[in-house]
C-alpha cells in the first residue's frame, strides 16, 4: 500500500528541487468529452476492474476522515511535514474529477506522472511504479474508471504554503529519481514469475511501504529493494530475505496472508495492509495472488531459507507455553501480566499455531527492530474486518498504560525471541499511543 | 448504526462507535449473562464468541465487530445444554458464579481448539480467567469432563455413520 | 411470604420476565432492530428459577410453606455469595419435614424486620440457622402428619412422612394434597418450635448427603441474577469520581466543561452525606454506562485532601509496632493470673513480630447498586451481606425513618466481606435524591472500587514465650494492631474483652487459642491510623486470616529454638488444660475443645507422613487452627509441601493437605468446594497478593499489578473431613486458616530462612538466604 507514505517525499522534492524548466514542461492534453455507457464492453470493463483492485486506487482515492467520502471521488488526507495533502477525485464527473481526461491523458500521468494540464503530479501518486504497467492494462483501467458512478466533489485545499509551487521542483526530483519505462521480462524467469513481478513492482506498489526511501524520499532501489519501510506510523517489514521472523514467508504462507488477510505461521494482516488483502487482492484472480506470492517467495529465498523451518517452528511452539502452565506464582509479574492479558488467545501448544491464535514467537512484529507494530495492534485491536474475517482482537488502549505495555513488549522480546531487548519501551508506548488519534474503545481502566 | 449477529439473529444498534461490546449486550440488548469484571480485559468475566473465538468484550468497541458473528452464554446452546455446561453442572463448579459465564465461554472455545486438552494447555489458555471464588480444580475436571463427552459423542456420531 | 412470593410473581409477569432466555430468542426473532428483553427488576429471587409456587400454600412459620403442588418453598434470608447457602439451609428443613427435594425452591427474600438479624458472614449462617430451621421443618412435618392422618382416616401415631408423602401402611398421600384438601392453617410461636420432636442424626437423609445446588444451574447458562443485572425502566447510570482520601476530602470546584462534550453526559452531583460514609464524593450521571466512564474521566474536580492524604503503609505498620510497645493500649481477650510474674520469672524470653501487608478482596463483581424512591420507600437493589447493619446507614444518609428504606436481595459476584460494609449504597441512593429519586444504577470500576477498597488492614503482630531453664513453657502473650473494622462500621457488635473494654473480634480471632502453655495473655489493638486512612473491611477468615501467620509460625519457631518436633510440640499443649478450664470445651459449640484439635492434627500428620525425608529444598510445614472463632471452632490441622528455588527466591506450592473437624457436615460437596476455595485465598495470599497504602489510599487499581492465584497456580490438594454428628460449624473460611502459616513452616523446613512478613515475594526470600549465608 502507498498510503500517506509518500506524503514526505512532497517536501523532500521540493527541497531538492532546481528549475528544470525545459525538462519540466509538458503541453496540456486536449478536453475529450465524457465516454458514452456502453462504450466500452463488459469484458474491458471488467479486467479494468481487476487492474484497479490491484492497483489499490479505491484505497486512497476515498476519503477515509470525517465520516468517509464517496468511492474514488478522492480527499483522501496524507499529512506530510508540509502539510496535509488530499488526493484527486478520478471519478468521471467532468468538473471535480477526470471525465474529460483521454485514454491518453491517463496513460499520461500513470507511466509520466503527468496531470492532463500539463502539470506535474506529487510522487504520493505513485507513478515510478504505475509507469511499469502495460499499455493494455491501462486502456482496461480507464474503461473501468470511466464506467464508475461520476460524483461531483472538490478536494480540500492541499496544506501548503503558498510560497511553495511544486511544480517545477518536482520536475528535478524526477530527473534524478524517476525512470519511465514499462516492466521488460525477466528471461532468466518463468512466466508466473514475471507476471508476479510485474504485479509487485508495477500496479501493486509494494515497494511504496516495503522499501526504505532516501532522504529524498525516493524508494532505494535497486540496492535495498524490500528491506522493509514504515507506513503510516507503521514498520512494513522487509520481504526479502531479511525478513527476521524464525519461519519463511514460503509460497503458501504468502498466498493465504495476501489473499485471506491471514498466514497460518505469522499470523493476520494488521494495519494498512489489511485491507490489502481483504478488499483488493481477495477480489481478483488467484492466479495474479498466486503470482505476487510466487515472485516474493523467490524475492525472501524462501526455497534456500526454508530448511531450519521445521526446528524453529519447534522452538517456537515450546516459547509460546512459556510461563503459562504449572505454578507461575510469584513468578515474574510480567509473565502474569501477559498470562491475564494476553495468553488466553495467544497460547499455542505444538506442533502448529491454531489458525486464529496468532502465534506471536513467529510473528513479524516481535522480530523488528522497533516494538512499534506490536503497539500499535495492542493499542488499536483488530476489527473483525481486518486480519482474519470475523475474528476480533480488542483494543487494550484503555486497559494496558504505556507502562503495562512495555512490560509485556519487554517480556516477550527476552522469551520468544533470541534478538536483543527493545530499548526505551515506555517512551515508545507513549509515541505509539499518540499515533492513534482517539480511544478506539470507550472502557474503564 | 452497528450491525452485527448476536446468538444467531442479526442486531443493529444506534450507539457510539466506541462502545465497548459488554455494554452494548448487557444494556442495550439486555443479555446479563455477560459480565463486568476488571474493564482491562484480564479477568475474562465478559468472554464472548466472536467468529467462533473466545473475546474479551470490555475492550472490544462495537465497531469492531461489525458485521460479525457474536455468541453470548446465552447463545451457546439452544438448550443450555453444551457439554461444558452440562460438565459444569455435573461437577457443580460455580460458587458465586459471577465469572463462570467467562469461564463457560473460554472453556468451549478452547475445547475447539484443543479437543482433549492437557493440564498445560487448560492452563495455558484459562489463565486469563480469574476465579475469585478459586473454583480451578473444579473448572480443571469439569473441562476434561467436557472434552470426553465431546469425544464419545463425536465418535457415536462417526460409527453411526 | 406466600404474599411476598405472589407479589413477585406478578411483577414477574406484568414484566415479562416468565420469558425463558430460550423464550426470548424466539419472541425476539421477529425483529431486526434494537431489541432487548423487558426484564424488569425483581427482588427475591427464586431458585432454581422457574414459576412461582401456586396461592394458598400452607406456612406453618415464616421459613417454609408447602404449596397445593407440591412445592415446598424455604425462604433464604443469608446472601448467596457462592456458598450455596440457600441449599445448604433448605436441606436442613427438608430433611426434617422429609420434604421431597425435587420440589424444594429456595427464595432469597428482600429485607423486613420479621427476618431479625440479617447478616452473612463469619460463616455462621449453618450454625446460626441450624437449630431453627429443624425446628421450622419438624412443625411442617408435625401439622402434614396430623391432618395427613385425617385424611387417611388413622392416627397420627400410626403415619410416618417421608419424601413428600405421609404414609400409613400401604396407603400415602402426598403433601400437595394435603395442603390441597386439609388448607392446613395452623402456625406456631417460637417457644412451641422449640418443643417439637426433632429426628435422631440416624434418620437423616438430605444433611451429609450429595444433593446439587439450587442456584447452580443459573449459573451456567447466564440467567442468574446479580446486583448488578437490575435494570429499572427509566434509570440513569452513574459513577463516582473518587476523592483523593476515603475521609476528609471537600470539594473546592467542579469543572464539566469537558465532561459535556460526551455523548450521553446528564449531570454531576456534589454528594451531601449526613452519614459521613461518603465524603467528598461526586456522582456523574449518564445515559449509558459507558458515557458515564468517559464523562468521569473527563469531569474536573479541585478537593482540598483529608489529613491522611500522605500516609504509607510502613506508617500504619511503625504505627501498630509504638502500639504494642506501649503496655497500657488495647484490650484484654486473655489475661491469665501470673503471666507477668510468669515473663518476670522467666529464664529466657523469645519474642518475635510478624507482619500481614494490605489484602484486597477483588470480588468480581464490582460494587454497585441502583436506588430510586418508589411509593415512599427508597429501595435499594444490590447484593448485601449485612443488610441490618446498613439499613439504618442508607437511612441517615437519606434522612428518612429506616421503616422507608427496603433493601432488594441479589445474587452476590463474590462477597469474601467486601458486601458487609454497603457503603456503596450511600452514595446510590444519595444520588436518586438528588434527582427526585428517579433510579440510579451506580456502578463502581474496577479502579474505583479497589482505590477505596475495604481492606483488609496491615497488620503488626508481636508473640512471645517464657521459658524457664528446662525449656518449659511458663507464659505466653500475643499482641496484635491492626484496623478495626467493627469499630469503623459496627461498634455496637464489637465484645468485650475480660478488662470490660470493647474489641473487635474480627481483628483478633485467632489468637485466643486452645493450646495449654502457661499463663496467656492476648491483646488486640485498634490501629487508629489504618482506621482513619481507610475503611479497615472483613475479609475472609478475617483476623483468623493473619493471627495464625504469627501464631502457628511462631510455634514452629519455638520448637526449633527449644529442640522439639513442631508436631509433637503443639499435640503436648492441645491437652485440654489452660486456665479456668477454658480448653476443655462446652456444649454444643466446641464440645470435646482441644482434643478435637489435637484429633485433626494427629490425623494430618498421619496424612503427610509428617517426618519423612524429602527432596533437596523440599519440605512440609504445618499448622493448626480453631477455623473462624473460639465460640464456633472448626478444627483445622493443613499443610503444604513446597520447593524453593535457591536462584530466583521463588516458592512453588506442590500440594495442600486439610483435616477438618465441623461436626455434622450438612452439605457435603459445599464444605469441599468452600474448603477447596479457602484454602487457594490462604495461599494466594501468602504468595500472590499483598498491596500497601500510597498517599493514603490502595496503591492497586487492577490486575496488571494485583494478581491473585490463577488456574496454573492451583496446586494438588487432599481435603478431609472428620465424620461428626455434633453441631455443624462454619466452613467458608477455615480453609484459609492455616495456609499461610503452613507455607512459612515449610519454607523454613526446607532451606533454613523464616519469613516473617506476607505476602512472602521471592526478593524476599532471596534476601533471606543471603542474610543466612553470611552469617
Amino acid at each position: 500500500m502507498i498510503k500517506r507514505i509518500l506524503a514526505i517525499i512532497v517536501g523532500a522534492g521540493i527541497a531538492g528541487g532546481a528549475g528544470f524548466l525545459w525538462y519540466a514542461w509538458y503541453p496540456a492534453l486536449p478536453k475529450v468529452a465524457p465516454p458514452q455507457p456502453g462504450q466500452f464492453s463488459a469484458a474491458k470493463i471488467e479486467r479494468g476492474r481487476i487492474v484497479a483492485a490491484e492497483s489499490y486506487c479505491v484505497e486512497c482515492h476515498t476519503r477515509q476522515d470525517i465520516g468517509g467520502g464517496p468511492r474514488l471521488a478522492g480527499d483522501y488526507k496524507m499529512v506530510s511535514p508540509f502539510g496535509a495533502i488530499y488526493s484527486s477525485n478520478i471519478t468521471p464527473d467532468p468538473e471535480t474529477g477526470i471525465g474529460n481526461w483521454s485514454e491518453e491523458a491517463l496513460r499520461r500521468a500513470l507511466r509520466y506522472g503527468i496531470s492532463r494540464d500539463g502539470s506535474h503530479l506529487l510522487p504520493a501518486f505513485v507513478y515510478d511504479h504505475f509507469t511499469k504497467m502495460t499499455d493494455a492494462d491501462i486502456s482496461d483501467l480507464y474503461a473501468w474508471i470511466m464506467s464508475q458512478p461520476a460524483v461531483h466533489m472538490t478536494r480540500r485545499p492541499n496544506g501548503f504554503p503558498l510560497s511553495i509551487s511544486p511544480r517545477f521542483t518536482l520536475a528535478g526530483w524526477k530527473l534524478l529519481y524517476f525512470r519511465p519505462g514499462v516492466y521488460q521480462p525477466d528471461p532468466k524467469h518463468d512466466a508466473m514469475w514475471n507476471r508476479g513481478a510485474y504485479l509487485a513492482e508495477g500496479a501493486a506498489h509494494c515497494g511504496a511501504c516495503h522499501t526504505p526511501r532516501g532522504l529524498l524520499g525516493a524508494e532505494k532501489v535497486p540496492d535495498e529493494m524490500y528491506d522493509g519501510g514504515a507506513v503510516d506510523g507503521w514498520i512494513a517489514p522487509p520481504l526479502n530475505d531479511k525478513n527476521p521472523t524464525p519461519v519463511v514467508w514460503t509460497e503458501d504462507e504468502l498466498y493465504d496472508y495476501l489473499r485471506n488477510g491471514v498466514a497460518p505461521l505469522h499470523g493476520p494482516a494488521g494495519g494498512p495492509m489489511s485491507p490489502v488483502a481483504h478488499d483488493f487482492l481477495a477480489t481478483v484472480p488467484e492466479e495474479d495472488v498466486h503470482a505476487i506470492a510466487h515472485y516474493f517467495a523467490d524475492v525472501d529465498h524462501a526455497a534456500q531459507r526454508v530448511g531450519g523451518d521445521k526446528a524453529a517452528l519447534r522452538t517456537a511452539m515450546e516459547q509460546s507455553k512459556r510461563d503459562l502452565a504449572g505454578s507461575v506464582l510469584s513468578t515474574d509479574p510480567d509473565a502474569r501480566l501477559y498470562q491475564g492479558a494476553c495468553a488466553a488467545c495467544h497460547y499455542n501448544a505444538a506442533p502448529m499455531p491454531v489458525l486464529g491464535r496468532p502465534e506471536l514467537a513467529l510473528n513479524n512484529a516481535l522480530w523488528l527492530d522497533e516494538p512499534t507494530n506490536l503497539y500499535l495492534v495492542m493499542l488499536r485491536g483488530l476489527t473483525a474486518e481486518e486480519g482474519q474475517s470475523g475474528v476480533a482482537m480488542p483494543s487494550f488502549y484503555n486497559a494496558l498504560s504505556d507502562h503495562d505495555m512495555a512490560r509485556i513488549a519487554a517480556y516477550l522480546r527476552r522469551t520468544r525471541t533470541t534478538l536483543p531487548p527493545w530499548t526505551d519501551l515506555d517512551k515508545k508506548a507513549a509515541e505509539a499511543r499518540k499515533l492513534v488519534e482517539e480511544p478506539p474503545v470507550n472502557s474503564s481502566h | 448504526m452497528i450491525k452485527f449477529k448476536l446468538n444467531g439473529r442479526d442486531v443493529s444498534l444506534d450507539v457510539p462507535e466506541d462502545t465497548p461490546l459488554l455494554w452494548a449486550i448487557r444494556d442495550d440488548l439486555g443479555l446479563t449473562g455477560t459480565k463486568f469484571g476488571c474493564g482491562v480485559g484480564q479477568c475474562g468475566a465478559c468472554t464472548v464468541h466472536v467468529g467462533g473465538r473466545a473475546t474479551r468484550s470490555c475492550i472490544t468497541p462495537v465497531s469492531a465487530i461489525e458485521d460479525a458473528e457474536v455468541t453470548t452464554i446465552e447463545g451457546l446452546d439452544p438448550a443450555g445444554d453444551h457439554p461444558v455446561q452440562e460438565a459444569w453442572r455435573d461437577i457443580q463448579v460455580p460458587q458465586c458464579g459471577y465469572c463462570q459465564s467467562g469461564q463457560i465461554m473460554q472453556a468451549a472455545s478452547l475445547l475447539k481448539d484443543y479437543p482433549s486438552p492437557t493440564d498445560e494447555e487448560i492452563d495455558g489458555v484459562m489463565g486469563g480467567s480469574l476465579c475469585r471464588c478459586m473454583t480451578y480444580i473444579r473448572i480443571r475436571k469439569a473441562i476434561k469432563q467436557a472434552a470426553a463427552a465431546m469425544q464419545s459423542k463425536n465418535s457415536g456420531e462417526t460409527s453411526n455413520g | 411470604m406466600g404474599r411476598l412470593e405472589r407479589i413477585a410473581a406478578e411483577q414477574d409477569r406484568a414484566a415479562g420476565r416468565g420469558l425463558s432466555r430460550r423464550g426470548f430468542l424466539s419472541a425476539a426473532a421477529g425483529s431486526t432492530l434494537l431489541f432487548g428483553f423487558a426484564r424488569q427488576t425483581k427482588a427475591a429471587q427464586l431458585y432454581p428459577p422457574g414459576a412461582p409456587l401456586p396461592p394458598e400454600e400452607f406456612e406453618p412459620t415464616i421459613w417454609c410453606s408447602v404449596a397445593p403442588d407440591g412445592t415446598v418453598n424455604v425462604n433464604i434470608i443469608r446472601a448467596e455469595m457462592g456458598q450455596h447457602i440457600g441449599t445448604a439451609l433448605a436441606r436442613i428443613i427438608a430433611d426434617e419435614m422429609e420434604a421431597d427435594w425435587d420440589k424444594v425452591k429456595i427464595t432469597y427474600v428482600d429485607t423486613d424486620p420479621k427476618w431479625g438479624l440479617m447478616v452473612t458472614g463469619g460463616s455462621w449462617s449453618v450454625w446460626m440457622t441450624w437449630d431453627v430451621f429443624r425446628q421450622a421443618g419438624a412443625a411442617a412435618r408435625t401439622v402434614l402428619v396430623e391432618e395427613g392422618a385425617k385424611l387417611l382416616g388413622v392416627t397420627p401415631e400410626k403415619c410416618v412422612a417421608r419424601n413428600g408423602m405421609v404414609i400409613a401402611g400401604a396407603r400415602s398421600i402426598s403433601f400437595g394434597d394435603i395442603v390441597a384438601q386439609a388448607k392446613p392453617v395452623r402456625s406456631f410461636t417460637p417457644d412451641q418450635m422449640k418443643n417439637l420432636p426433632l429426628k435422631p442424626a440416624s434418620d437423616r437423609r438430605l444433611i451429609g448427603k450429595e444433593v446439587k445446588a439450587l442456584d447452580i444451574p443459573s449459573k451456567t447458562d447466564g440467567t442468574a441474577i446479580y446486583g448488578i443485572d437490575a435494570k429499572i425502566d427509566g434509570m440513569v447510570y452513574g459513577r463516582p469520581k473518587m476523592p483523593p482520601t476515603r475521609y476528609g476530602s471537600k470539594v473546592v470546584s467542579v469543572d464539566d466543561s469537558v465532561a459535556k462534550k460526551v455523548r450521553g453526559y446528564l449531570r454531576y452531583i456534589v454528594l451531601d452525606d449526613p452519614s459521613d460514609t461518603v465524603p467528598g464524593w461526586v456522582v456523574v450521571l449518564a445515559s449509558s454506562y459507558p458515557a458515564a466512564i468517559r464523562a468521569t474521566d473527563a469531569l474536573k474536580v479541585e478537593w482540598t485532601p483529608g489529613k491522611t492524604a500522605h500516609v504509607m503503609e510502613k506508617d500504619i505498620l511503625d504505627h501498630g509496632r509504638m502500639q504494642i510497645d506501649g503496655s497500657d493500649g488495647g484490650t484484654m481477650i486473655f489475661n491469665d493470673r501470673g503471666v507477668d510474674d510468669a515473663f518476670k520469672r522467666a529464664h529466657r524470653v523469645v519474642e518475635r513480630e510478624y507482619t500481614c501487608a494490605s489484602v484486597m478482596h477483588y470480588q468480581l463483581e464490582p460494587m454497585n447498586a441502583i436506588a430510586r424512591l418508589k411509593d415512599g420507600i427508597w429501595e435499594i437493589h444490590c447484593g448485601n451481606q449485612w443488610q441490618t447493619l446498613f439499613l439504618p446507614v442508607i437511612a441517615k444518609s437519606l434522612a428518612v425513618p429506616e421503616s422507608k428504606v427496603k433493601m432488594m436481595s441479589y445474587l452476590l459476584g463474590g462477597g469474601f466481606g467486601r458486601r458487609l460494609n454497603g457503603d456503596y449504597a450511600v452514595p446510590a441512593a444519595l444520588t436518586s435524591k438528588a434527582i427526585g429519586g428517579k433510579p440510579v444504577k451506580l456502578i463502581l470500576t474496577r479502579s474505583d472500587d479497589m482505590m477505596f477498597d475495604s481492606i483488609r488492614s496491615p497488620s503488626v503482630q508481636t508473640v512471645r514465650v517464657a521459658l524457664d531453664e528446662k525449656n518449659t513453657l511458663i507464659g505466653m502473650q500475643h499482641h496484635a494492631a491492626a484496623g478495626w473494622p467493627t469499630q469503623v462500621m459496627a461498634a455496637a457488635f464489637m465484645q468485650k474483652g475480660v478488662d470490660g473494654k470493647p474489641y473487635d473480634q474480627f481483628a483478633i480471632a485467632g489468637a485466643d487459642h486452645w493450646y495449654d502453655c502457661g499463663p496467656v495473655r492476648v491483646r488486640a489493638l485498634s490501629n487508629d491510623l489504618a482506621n482513619d486512612t481507610f475503611r479497615p473491611g472483613w475479609l475472609r477468615s478475617v483476623s483468623s486470616g493473619w493471627t495464625p501467620w504469627a501464631a502457628e509460625q511462631f510455634w514452629d519457631e519455638i520448637a526449633h529454638e527449644i529442640g522439639r518436633d513442631p508436631v509433637e510440640l503443639r499435640l503436648s499443649m492441645l491437652n485440654g488444660g489452660g486456665q479456668d478450664g477454658r480448653n476443655k470445651g462446652e456444649a454444643p459449640d466446641s464440645v470435646g475443645g482441644a482434643l478435637r484439635q489435637a484429633a485433626v492434627l494427629k490425623r494430618l500428620a498421619q496424612k503427610v507422613e509428617w517426618g519423612k525425608p524429602l527432596p533437596k529444598d523440599t519440605a512440609i510445614g504445618i499448622a493448626t487452627t480453631f477455623g473462624q472463632e473460639r465460640g464456633m471452632p472448626t478444627w483445622t490441622a493443613g499443610a503444604v509441601r513446597v520447593r524453593v528455588d535457591r536462584k530466583t527466591g521463588i516458592v512453588t506450592c506442590e500440594k495442600i493437605w486439610l483435616v477438618l473437624d465441623a461436626g455434622t457436615v450438612v452439605d457435603p460437596d459445599g464444605a469441599m468446594a468452600q474448603t477447596e476455595g479457602g484454602a487457594l485465598w490462604g495461599l494466594s495470599m501468602a504468595l500472590c497478593e499483598g498491596s500497601e497504602i500510597v498517599d493514603g489510599v490502595c496503591k492497586d487499581r487492577n490486575l496488571d499489578t494485583y494478581t491473585p492465584l490463577r488456574i496454573a497456580d492451583v496446586p494438588e490438594m487432599d481435603i478431609e473431613f472428620v465424620e461428626s454428628t455434633e453441631k455443624p460449624m462454619g466452613l467458608g473460611e477455615p480453609g484459609v486458616t492455616t495456609i499461610g502459616a503452613a507455607i512459612g513452616n515449610a519454607i523454613f523446613n526446607a532451606v533454613g530462612v523464616r519469613l516473617r512478613h506476607q505476602p512472602v515475594r521471592p526478593a524476599d526470600v532471596l534476601a533471606a538466604l543471603k542474610e543466612k549465608s553470611s552469617t
